[in-house]
């Protein structure tokens, strides 16, 4: 562990273009003369990047742009063959659509992370030749492009992208996504037709207000009435219609929702608007119709808006597949055909470095397969003729030949999106428990309004509909409704500031009844990247030396592992990176070999030494004269993890760790940090586990991070995935961390018990006014437009109260 | 007062021409994206070239 700490000194240069630390005293290594300016590189990547935008008179981007920056997209093996797969005939087949020679797609962009990247991938493109118009939606992360295909290859434009240090794959929107998109447009409508009129209505009935002495002839008050009228019944039939849906279908099934108690507050103001404009007498209430709806609009609106910023990661499974891969033809040629194209038993080439495009039999062949699409285990595992392998899943060493099995919907990756399906319909809806209390203060002030109606009429039929209405105006649960989404929604906002996304609105509410963290440990409670943990030195040399060779060889090397090594002090000569063997290079003059045991120590004719032990991923390092050291890598610990099992140790918290990790890594894991483990998991299992936990009475909080937690994260009671994990994990999960720190689950949860404080408070206050109220309101003491009036103010009272939360908590 | 006989219909018409207006613009798209627009407001497009200096290469 101090091996890979003792290079990495803090407070060195940057690198020009990534911002990354440079090693001291290898500041130079990479620079060059750019913009009438010596600048340092950390690599040739990041010096070939800027040197494109310089080159294009873009270099404005380095003064616009905003961290936290990210080393250019590594570019894949086989990244070319894919890109020229785009310009086949139907290659684009749904993507694009054409008019007049000129084509228009949407490109999913990797890399991006501030609007600078927006401004540089939209100016770039837009002075190429061929490109009409070439627009970043910034939210979203996509580009929508429109070329003349007859003149440039789309293939060609994408390659311009990666020259800058972006990797653009073609998008499309799936059913689900474009009706969100529409959803969100009609709630917009809603909201803004809502406000236009209510603001209109407001001035139309004031006017008519005995307060104001306007002096209207009787004339002038019957119509602007009427004008009220006219103007607050789209209020009510088109923007409040999702009320009235929601009402109707909760009492469809027998029960009495919060939807309900609004449709009743906005449809009693209504009518009784209604007949005051036809009768003459009484108060207009058309103005407190918009109120209401504008309101409470604009907070469902918010909250709607929160959930689908998450969503937007789009996750559809073919995604994680290769856009095409080789078939092996029947004479034994190979020829590449898109991914869509593949059949049941055909035969497919899986060259090394390349993702599996579908399920199938390994035919021939042995190589390391890295499964951690579907493991979440980073370690690869040994595979051989007659194995299955699964699609999406990454071939490190050899080509393998592969016999299709199951394609698309019956694949393994296909099965885990459907477990998902299932337990989020299994998920219980925690978000109607503050509807219940509601439901039953609604049915009571129903029932009292009656009652009391029914006893006004037998003393004075004349003042019995005004008691009723005052009644129904004074008790409809306005703040009781407010106070819950106001406080949500200011917390929300502020976990967001500090890096953290929650996408369901009862995981503030639930994280405080939550007693076990169920954790999974590649990538949650580890950093889920091999690291530089041992160095057995062999032979000549001491393990300082030996680190400084390998990390020679590896600088620059794009290798997988190349990050588990600290930067070099010293430069390696013509380095080749041999897909699954590893690197083989000069330095000082002398041949090195990195990597696999047999092959590195063939460079001297020796047979390779013994591996120190199983549990750990070994690299040899050897030159012409036999090996040198052995590399020990391993996945390490997050720094945060122990702080966050103090805190839940603190709160009395059980805390289970569960790994699709079959290694005996799991228990030396969990001995050393004192928790109890289960290994070798597959996602069913860890269901299993979850659901035993939750039937014994337990409120699970998981956090995970692959493909395989996601349905664990989507049937926990709150489930959040980190900043870095899977799409599909992302998408499936309450809340992520967008800071990818595990600190901030415990912000989150102090998070959750101010707010819990507050929606309390509102609670209460919203409780006690409705109560007091209520007899002066059945005893005819307050007129319908007092009710309103209070009821505004109590309103305004909580919805302050809840802006509390968004100011940072004071520590 | 009777000024208000053309007032009121007048304004009832202009309300309406609004809530067209809000409608077309919400259904063209233009309240998608709220946060690309107002960023790219912040950078000027159309400036020459300020990247003069050619990249030296090894």
């Amino acid at each position: 562990m101090s091996t890979s700490a003792c290079l990495n000194d803090s407070e060195s240069a940057l690198c020009y273009h990534c911002q990354a630390q440079l090693p001291r005293g290898l500041e130079s290594r990479h620079a060059a003369e750019l913009l009438g300016r010596r600048r340092l590189f950390c690599c040739r990547g990041c010096r070939c990047v800027a040197e494109n935008i310089a080159q294009a008179g873009l270099a404005r981007f380095y003064q616009h742009r905003e961290g936290p920056f990210a080393q250019p997209v590594a570019s894949h093996a086989s990244e070319g063959d894919d890109a020229g797969m785009l310009d086949a005939e139907g290659a684009l087949t749904g993507f694009v659509s054409e008019a007049d020679g000129a084509a228009c797609i949407t490109l999913a962009i990797e890399g991006m992370h501030c609007a600078a990247c927006g401004w540089l991938i939209e100016q770039h493109l837009r002075r190429l030749h061929g490109v009409t118009a070439a627009d970043v939606n910034l939210g979203t992360r996509r580009l929508r492009l429109v070329w003349e295909c007859q003149k440039v290859p789309l293939s060609r434009l994408i390659d311009e992208m990666r020259r800058i240090g972006y990797r653009a794959t073609p998008w499309r929107a799936d059913a689900a996504a474009v009706a969100s998109a529409g959803e969100a447009r009609s709630a917009l409508k809603r909201l803004g037709i809502a406000g236009i009129l209510w603001f209109q209505v407001m001035m139309a009935t004031m006017a008519t207000w005995p307060e104001f002495s306007l002096d209207l002839s009787p004339q002038l008050h019957l119509i602007l009435s009427w004008a009220g009228f006219f103007l607050a019944t789209p209020i009510v039939f088109y923007s409040c219609a999702p009320f009235f849906q929601g009402a109707s279908r909760a009492l469809r099934a027998g029960q009495l929702s919060m939807d309900f108690s609004v449709a009743l507050a906005i449809g009693g103001a209504y009518v009784a608007g209604i007949y005051t404009a036809a009768s003459g007498h009484g108060d207009l209430y058309f103005d407190a119709v918009g109120m209401f709806a504008f309101f409470l609009l604009t907070g469902r609106y918010l909250e709607s808006r929160t959930r689908a910023r998450a969503a937007r990661a789009s996750a559809r499974w073919e995604q994680q597949l290769p856009a095409s891969c080789l078939r092996l033809s029947r004479e034994g040629a190979s020829e590449r055909i898109l991914t869509s194209a593949i059949r049941v038993d055909d035969e497919i080439l899986v060259p090394p470095g390349a993702a599996v495009a579908a399920d199938g039999v390994i035919v021939s062949g042995y190589s390391r397969l890295d499964e951690a699409l579907l493991t979440g285990e980073f370690k690869p595992r040994q595979r051989g003729p007659g194995d299955r392998v699964s699609a999406g899943t990454l071939n490190l060493d050899q080509r393998l030949q592969v016999r299709v099995t199951a394609l698309g919907e019956h694949s393994r990756l296909a099965a885990i999106g459907r477990l998902l399906e299932r337990a989020q319909a299994q998920k219980p809806a925690l978000a109607r428990l503050a509807d219940r209390a509601a439901r039953w203060f609604l049915l009571g002030s129903l029932i009292a309004a009656l009652l009391f109606g029914a006893l006004w009429w037998w003393l004075d039929p004349a003042q019995a509909p005004w008691v009723v209405l005052a009644m129904l105006v004074a008790t409809c649960p306005c703040a009781l409704s407010l106070a819950t989404p106001t406080a949500l929604t200011a917390a929300l906002g502020t976990l967001q500031q500090q890096g953290v996304l929650i996408t369901r609105g009862h995981v503030l509410e639930t994280l405080n009844h939550v007693d076990t963290l169920l954790l999974d440990k590649t990538g949650t409670l580890t950093e889920g990247q091999p690291q530089l943990v041992s160095i057995l030195p062999l032979g000549r040399g001491a393990e300082r030396e030996c680190l400084a060779l390998a990390s020679a060889l590896q600088q620059d090397s794009g290798h997988v592992l190349a990050h588990a090594f600290a930067p070099a002090a010293v430069l390696a000569d013509a380095v080749q990176a041999l897909p699954g063997l590893g690197l083989e290079g000069e330095v000082g003059g002398e041949r090195l070999r990195l990597g696999a045991a047999a092959w590195a120590s063939a460079l001297a004719g020796d047979l390779a030494p013994p591996l120190p032990d199983s549990e750990r991923q070994w690299l040899l390092l050897a030159s012409i004269e036999g090996p040198l050291a052995w590399f020990g890598l391993d996945d390490q610990v997050r720094e945060d993890a122990a702080s966050l099992l103090n805190f839940a140790r603190r709160q009395g918290w059980k805390v289970v760790l569960a790994s699709g990790d079959s290694s005996g890594a799991v228990n030396t894991l969990a001995r050393a940090l004192g928790i109890e483990a289960h290994g070798s998991l597959s996602p069913a299992q860890k269901l299993q586990l979850l659901a035993a936990l939750q039937s014994q009475g337990h409120t699970v909080l998981a956090i995970g991070d692959g493909s395989n937690d996601a349905p664990l994260l989507a049937q926990a009671d709150v489930g959040i995935a980190m900043g870095k994990g899977t799409d599909l994990a992302r998408t499936r999960a309450d809340a992520v961390l967008l800071s990818d720190r595990l600190a901030s689950v415990m912000h989150t949860l102090r998070m959750a018990q101010r707010c819990r404080r507050v929606i309390l408070q509102n609670l209460a206050w919203a409780a006690l006014y409705n109560g007091l109220v209520l007899p002066f309101a059945a005893m005819a003491l307050v007129t319908p437009a007092w009710a309103a009036l209070g009821m505004s103010f109590s309103s305004l009272l909580v919805t302050l109260n809840a802006l509390r939360l968004s100011r940072p908590e004071r520590e | 007062m009777s000024a208000l006989y053309y007032l009121i219909p007048a304004a009832l018409v202009i309300v309406s021409a609004i809530v067209w207006l809000f409608a077309w613009a919400v259904n063209s798209g233009q309240y998608d994206d709220l946060d690309s627009p107002a960023r790219r407001l912040l950078m000027d497009e159309d400036l020459p070239c300020s990247g003069k200096g050619e990249a030296a290469d090894d």
